[in-house]
């Protein structure tokens, strides 16, 4: 993650690499890793949504996330307040979700799973390539919706920005946990993750569920990507970014695991940040493949994982 | 003859690139038990999915209380009251024998909670063990649930594949017991069974599939079978 440069200066004097303040900045770090995984257990559990749904890995996730941020991006400059945009992209993406695995992908559902795979991934790429043409050349910004601060508690610096992604992302993630544990239609997405066929056999229409299922992804994935706009430049290539860090989130919680997926963003998202500094700031950037290949090595089911391989 | 209820006329069906059956004809009267027999992979669960919607018929008819259901999605052959136990069970696992049967009941809704009742009522087992994770049952416990959740659906018709399958001796009796209740009810049924003492028990006539066509059908109410000229039919 490369946020822009914060307005807080660090405190006078203050050398991060001096014997002492190295580990007193050990709060700091992790409290910004949580931050910074708080957005990627949000993108993680967005594709796990749709992965449990059709077990099809949606390769065109992140440019959902992307666009959802372009689309408040659009409708911000259409003079509409912050709030409303973001519900209404929401929205777009969630239709755009549901339609995507209606028209695409569901004709092919029974073929070979690289046939999904692919499709979706081109799904992604055509996404893509109609944010290019239009923003290819620019970098924009979103504009915060609040001011941009930072506080000290105790030695530790929090900004606006930290919480309130971290606000956001625990409001959906409750949200969500209510309604998957105490709805009855949580307890009907919750049957239909622990049996498809079992499902179809008590009446339930498994297609519509799954075209829901992509929708909510899409729509959560979108929210992941207008936080991401608050504190990084939008881009039309965020998606690769995104995609690879909710992968290496996914697959270090266990593939599939709706907790693993937010477990799995919170420690790599801390862990980019420890590594980061401790080692190397090329940490930054690699971490994440890095935690996809042990995991994959090592672990292949992840921390909570209830599958021992990822089937494409 | 009773009225009939599911009459299936020339059923072509299969896989990608896989026929496997070939003009399938039967019917079932309402009230009415028709076992359909046959060997390993001659095609029968592929025959009671065709008819639930889960796998799509090339040719053929198959009407159900006079409606053409071949082709239906399967949600909306359940809602027409045409409801199937399957070989795998295809239970919740992660869920309580309650919270199952409660989902068997989830798209025709009604009177749940008098449905659980009688339910309870036929199987004390499902009650005795209602709060128990599915997962951690035995198979014959699993079979009744799943048997259960089906009810809960209000059948016209049970298709029931392979009740008994893999079961322990003590409950291969049990679901022969609980079949052979609901036959006295007056539900209409299609099983597919492996043990044929268990199926010319309850059924009213039977048919042999062998290599997806009919080859024998015979009204046990016209004369006992003799079990061992069906093994021979099934399997020689
Ligand atoms: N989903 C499937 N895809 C491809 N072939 C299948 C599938 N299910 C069953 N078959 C094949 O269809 C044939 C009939 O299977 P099935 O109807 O299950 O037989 P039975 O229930 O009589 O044992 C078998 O050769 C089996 O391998
Ligand atoms: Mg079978």
């Amino acid at each position: 993650m490369r946020p822009r440069a914060s307005p807080v200066l660090r405190p006078a004097g203050f050398d991060p690499h001096g014997a002492g303040p190295v580990l007193a900045l050990f709060p700091q770090l992790v409290v910004s890793g949580i931050a910074t995984g708080m957005l990627y257990a949000l993108i993680a559990l967005s594709m796990t949504v749709g992965y449990r749904a059709t077990t099809v890995v949606n390769f065109g996730h992140g440019d959902m996330v992307m666009a959802g941020a372009y689309a408040v991006f659009v409708l911000l400059g259409s003079g509409m307040p912050f709030l409303p945009a973001m519900v209404l992209a929401l929205a777009l993406l969630f239709a755009f979700g549901v339609l995507t695995q209606r028209v695409f992908m569901q004709p092919i559902i029974a073929g070979p799973h690289l046939s999904l795979a692919i499709m979706a991934l081109s799904i992604g790429y055509a996404v893509r390539g109609g944010a290019r043409l239009e923003w290819g050349s620019e970098v924009t910004t979103l504009t915060r919706p609040y001011p941009q601060d930072a506080f000290m508690v105790g030695s530790v610096v929090f900004t606006t920005d930290d919480l309130v992604i971290s606000g956001v992302v625990l409001g959906l993630l409750l949200a969500l946990f209510v309604v998957f544990h105490l709805t009855p239609i949580g307890r009907l997405i919750q049957a239909i993750f622990q049996s498809q066929r079992g499902a179809a056999l008590v009446g339930i229409n498994v297609h519509a569920f799954h075209g829901m299922m992509w929708g909510a992804g899409a729509a959560l994935g979108a929210a992941g990507g207008v936080l991401l706009a608050l504190i990084v430049p939008l881009s039309p290539d965020m998606g690769v970014w995104t995609l690879l860090r909710g992968f290496a989130a996914m697959t270090l919680g266990g593939f599939g695991s709706l907790h693993g997926a937010v477990i799995g963003g919170l420690l790599l998202g801390i862990m980019e940040k420890l590594l980061g500094f401790y080692v190397s700031t090329v940490f930054i950037d690699i971490t994440a493949y890095l935690v996809t290949i042990l995991v994959l090595l090592i672990r292949p089911s992840g921390l909570f994982g209830r599958q021992a391989s990822i089937r494409v | 003859m009773p009225e009939e209820m599911l009459v299936a006329k020339g059923v072509e069906a299969g896989y990608p690139n896989k026929q496997i059956l070939f003009g399938v004809d039967f019917s079932v009267g309402r009230s009415e038990v028709v076992a359909l027999l046959g060997a390993n992979g001659s095609g029968k669960s592929t025959a009671l999915n065709t008819i639930s919607g889960f796998v799509r018929p090339l040719a053929g008819s198959i009407r159900f209380d006079g409606a053409e259901i071949a082709g239906m999605p399967p949600h909306q052959i359940f809602r027409r009251g045409v409801i199937q136990v399957s070989q795998a069970r295809d239970l919740f696992p992660d869920m309580t024998v309650e919270e199952n049967l409660l989902l068997g009941a989830w798209v025709r809704g009604g009177e749940t909670a008098t449905l659980l009742e009688g339910l309870y009522r036929s199987f004390p087992r499902l009650a005795e063990r209602k709060t128990q994770m599915v997962r951690l049952m035995s198979g014959g416990e699993q079979q009744m649930v799943a048997i259960g959740r089906a009810l809960m659906g209000r059948p016209k018709i049970l298709l029931l594949d392979e009740p008994s399958g893999g079961l322990a001796p003590t409950f291969v009796n049990e679901i022969a017991a609980i079949i052979a209740t609901l036959k006295k009810t007056g539900i209409a049924m299609v099983i597919i069974e492996q043990n044929i003492k268990l199926a010319l028990s309850v059924a009213d006539r039977f048919l042999i599939l062998r290599d997806g066509r009919v080859t024998q059908r015979h009204d046990i109410s016209a004369g006992a079978a003799d079990e061992k000229e069906i093994v021979r039919s099934i399997y020689l």
